[in-house]
């Protein structure tokens, strides 16, 4: 019944339709009709207000001319309250609007989770794609609230900025003993590669299937064809292994989830459980040719 | 065998030779063997056993313990002194010669092989294509850099915690990798990829096993229009995840081959910016 009312509903939206010509015979051409719902609205106001924040930071820091903002855009930064100001709320110009930033940012993540939720179940799927973004969501609580928090610092968290949030990716793992020797970090490389080796051997194998059907995966997954057989013989006689049309789905979903989940648990051990990784490193004795260094 | 499986292997008989594909045309358990499978397992056997026996027994990091060896043992590229030169001294980078050898020829044999099993299963060449994408890599990092700048001691040591060392120690060389545009370009790759997988994978077992509800394509469409305000479609989103893969690993490429050779210092890169046409002569106060 409900789906009945919002397949009217959808009908209806139709007239909002548009088609972008260039993309005929690459892809799918038809843009709209978007929804936008209760959800929606919330996280796009409050990206708007996030946007908007930063805007003003920005702006201040520009004396509010705009050839000097293009200029300077790479490198425009709004920081996080100095370490001496703790958890508490600080002045704008020290901290505030990042605070504001961040605060609208992380409620901009929420509602547009609790968005494709509901859009998931409303068309009748199961809700797996806002379960694989929550796994990113918490790879962002874990940088920018959960490790903040626990170490009791909102200046441990990440600046807003093009060079800002780079420069923060290297200060951090230096900080920590330099995270090419965390563990939890190679684990969510080995995912984050793996992830794209994975994309390119399935969007390859489906793509050399082509003419004989694998691309229509829901049918395939019911009842497999000669494109699936074809796909499937391929990688079996290439490496004596084949994942089916649903288990490549499967790993899919497993490797893109490890490479945040991972990330989250290295972030988050970083500081208050282990203050050093390359100590660990020593420790754990995999530290090669420069164990000089390891002596304490 | 596959259920299905004898009627793609009586039709793969019937693919005529040609060259090296479909010449030793032959089923090893699940394996297919084929010329180029001899080629890619000689060489793989070869260059696997010299690693292994140098990083367990013979590199002066090892320890007793053989797993501690696995993880942090190494085989060094040659000194800079060797140059470009084929050295035969054990101890100047003889066997990272050796073992670079190996494994270029071994991945090169694997990508011909894929190309032989897509002939004979008649399906397009894309494996190959995205395979010869990261092969590439290989060959940039380890053979073109180094001959590019006149020394093999330009490559990376071949091991699983040297090599980490390598990568971060060669971000800094350069001043700060996090300052390279293709680095920053590769990565965002990376990350899409990931995004993309993490999108499709979902996408795809959300609607799966629910046609007994009804639930069919027009049902992902619907909600990625909701979504999104786009649905790419079922053979768009393949396409966009063979590119999304496929330039990952060549702008990574890039991002290698241009260090050391035409950029430097790629804080000192950006050095135009501020010089650019456009705000070049404004009265800034």
């Amino acid at each position: 019944m409900a789906t009945e009312v919002y397949r009217e509903s959808f009908e209806r939206r139709t007239k909002t339709v548009r088609y972008l010509r260039f993309l005929e015979g690459l892809a799918d051409t038809q843009v709209g009709p978007i929804y936008l719902g209760m959800w929606g609205a919330l996280a796009f106001f409050s990206y708007l207000l996030c946007v908007f924040i930063t805007a003003i930071g920005f702006g201040e820091q520009v004396g509010y001319n705009p050839i000097r903002f293009l200029r300077e855009l790479p490198v425009l930064t709004l920081y996080p309250p100095p370490p001496s100001a703790g958890l508490r709320m600080a002045p704008l110009q020290e901290g505030g609007y990042w605070q504001l930033a961040t605060l609208f940012l992380s409620l901009t993540l929420v509602f547009w989770t609790i968005r494709i939720w509901t859009r998931a179940v409303a068309n009748g799927l199961r809700p797996m794609v806002p379960i694989a973004f929550s796994a990113a969501l918490f790879l962002y609580a874990a940088i920018y609230i959960i490790h903040p928090i626990w170490v009791n610092s909102w200046n441990e968290a990440p600046p807003h900025g093009l060079r800002g949030i780079l420069l923060w990716t290297n200060h951090f793992s230096v900080k920590y003993g330099n995270f090419y020797y965390n563990p939890f970090h190679m684990v969510s490389i080995f995912g984050l590669l793996g992830s794209t080796l994975i994309l390119a051997m399935h969007g390859a194998t489906i793509l050399a299937t082509l003419a004989y059907g694998a691309h229509r995966e829901i049918d395939e997954i019911e009842k497999s064809d000669e494109g699936t057989h074809r796909a499937q013989l391929l990688w079996r006689w290439v490496m004596g292994f084949n994942a089916t049309a649903y288990s490549i789905h499967q790993w899919a979903l497993g490797f893109a989830t490890l490479t945040a989940v991972a990330g989250a648990i290295g972030v988050l051990l970083s500081g208050p459980v282990e203050p050093d990784w390359f100590q660990w490193a020593c420790r754990a004795d995999i530290v090669s040719g420069l164990q000089k260094a390891c002596v304490p | 065998m596959l259920s299905f499986e004898a009627k793609y292997r009586r039709e793969a008989m019937d693919v005529p030779a040609r060259a090296s594909f479909g010449l030793l045309k032959i089923w090893i358990g699940r394996f297919y063997l084929g010329f180029w499978g001899v080629v890619a397992l000689a060489f793989g056997v070869l260059g696997s056993g010299v690693w292994f026996w140098q990083v367990l027994f013979v590199d002066p990091n090892r320890t007793n313990n053989p797993l501690l060896n696995f993880i942090r043992g190494q085989i060094v590229p040659p000194p800079p002194d060797v140059g470009l030169a084929i050295t035969f001294d054990p101890n100047k980078g003889f066997w990272w010669l050796f073992v670079v050898f190996c494994a270029t020829v071994t991945f090169f044999a694997w990508m011909m092989r894929q190309i032989d099993i897509s002939r004979l299963l008649k399906i397009g060449y894309q494996v190959p294509i995205a395979f010869g994408a990261v092969f590439s890599s290989w060959v940039t990092i380890q053979i073109v850099r180094p001959i590019l700048l006149g020394s093999w001691s330009e490559g990376f040591p071949l091991g699983v915690i040297p090599h980490l060392d390598w990568l971060s120690a060669f971000g800094y060389r350069y001043y700060n990798f996090f300052y390279n545009p293709f680095h920053a370009l590769g990565i965002t790759l990376l990350f899409g990829s990931t995004l993309v997988l993490s999108l499709h994978g979902a996408t795809i077992l959300s609607a799966a096993r629910k046609k007994s509800e009804g639930v069919t394509e027009e049902n992902v469409n619907r909600f990625y229009w909701d979504f999104l305000g786009y649905s790419i479609g079922e053979i768009g989103i393949h396409r966009l995840a063979f590119w999304a893969a496929v330039l990952s690993v060549l702008v990574s490429n890039l991002c290698f081959v241009l260090s050391g050779t035409v950029v430097q210092d790629w804080s000192a890169f950006w050095d135009f910016w501020d010089y650019a046409p456009f705000w070049k002569n404004f009265p800034f106060n």
